[in-house]
């Protein structure tokens, strides 16, 4: 799942109020703040009960500032799905400006659907990771489009070590198992020792990894198997058209 | 603002997604003949072991139908027995099909935004609501 978090008030309030400042200083601003309903409102960053506080900070600090700023709020299912930001249409025709709670991907979404406003993201999008408990989470993948984990035992030496070395241990691991970067941090390659070890596979390690290509890093289009004959089609006829 | 501001303002915000999806839901439910072909590709209603309530159109028809039908009047615990079904038994995986066409997800989610207006959501952290 997508891991956020919310960017501090100060920072989120200054990027309304430059925006009011230098295009509608005569104006009395309209925000509306649309909370997602997805990863963002799982990790407790952008639901519904999030944005109803943000919402009511934001109106809090733009009387104390006495900045004329009028904040409302919104949460849909998802601001990655099309189908999810219709339910907004209104609301959004109705407002100056929008300020999303929803991961980078939610946020350009919201953005390219209403492209004529502005759009301020109020999280911070950190990674993909894990629930370890209620508030606590942890990294564990960074979405590479190489998956290497078959042969690392289930631990991704991209996202766990430090160096995210594919062919380690570095040589810095600490004989207690930690990583020399320091923090108590584990050697992700002592870790994928131990658990292929266990596993009787440990001399999978041998064989020597090519390197990963990082040149194909553009953003991705990701067309399902089974699925290529019918977006080929619309691009023939977006060609045609 | 007072108590009879803010519940005006809300079941205003009700009311407005009610009629803005009026005709979808009053057609959906016209539509929908029962044939249960839907709880097939719902895997809540297959990992229940076959449970009718987990039933995609069963969710539909008494969330956002009731909702409908009662043009958004339910009371708390009414409110919370539709959140438990929309939230509790549907992950609006969006991977229900009906073999009539009805977009059970649009219904749900339509089900989900009524009860955030009325203040009854999930919260992910064991509590219910705010």
């Amino acid at each position: 799942m997508i891991e956020a978090t919310r960017k501090p008030l100060q920072e989120i309030f200054a990027m309304i109020r430059t925006y009011r400042e230098a295009r509608r200083p005569q104006d009395f601003l309209r925000v509306l703040t649309v909370g997602c309903g997805g990863c963002t409102s799982v990790c407790m960053a952008g639901g519904q009960r999030e944005v109803l506080a943000l919402s009511e900070e934001l109106t809090m600090m733009a009387r104390s500032e006495k900045v004329p700023v009028l904040f409302s709020c919104t949460t849909i299912e998802r601001q990655c799905n099309p189908q999810f930001l219709e339910d907004i249409e209104d609301l959004a025709q109705d407002c100056d400006c929008l300020l999303s709670c929803a991961c980078g991907a939610g946020v350009q979404h919201l953005g390219d659907r209403y492209p004529s406003k502005p759009i301020f993201p109020a999280l911070d999008t950190m990674f993909l990771g894990v629930d370890i408990d209620t508030g606590l989470y942890e990294e564990r993948c960074r979405a590479c489009k190489k998956c290497v984990l078959g042969i690392t035992g289930g631990i991704c030496p991209l996202t766990r070590c430090s160096k995210g070395v594919l062919n380690g241990p570095c040589g810095g691991t600490r004989p207690d198992g930690t990583c020399e970067v320091g923090g108590g941090l584990r050697c992700a390659w002592n870790a994928i020792y131990e658990r292929l070890r266990d596993q009787g596979r440990a001399d999978d390690l041998l064989e020597i990894r090519p390197p990963m290509d990082w040149q194909e890093k553009g953003q991705g289009v990701l067309i399902q198997r089974g699925f290529e004959g019918r977006y080929a089609a619309e691009d023939t006829k977006a060609d045609r058209g | 603002m007072s108590e009879s501001t803010s519940r005006a303002i809300m079941a205003q915000r009700i009311g407005r997604i009610l009629s803005r999806n009026g005709a979808l839901i009053r057609l959906s439910l016209q539509a929908c003949a029962h044939c249960a072909l839907c709880a097939e590709s719902c895997f809540k209603f297959q990992e229940s072991g076959g449970d009718p309530a987990y039933t995609p159109s069963y969710k539909a028809i008494n969330s956002i139908g009731k909702i409908y039908r009662k043009n958004g009047r339910l009371s708390e615990s009414e409110y919370r027995a539709v959140s438990e079904l929309v939230w509790d038994r549907c992950a609006l995986c969006m991977r229900c099909y009906c073999p009539v066409g009805i977009s059970i997800p649009s219904l749900i989610a339509c089900a989900r935004n009524v009860c955030r207006e009325r203040g009854v959501f999930r919260t992910y952290d064991g509590t219910r609501n705010a």
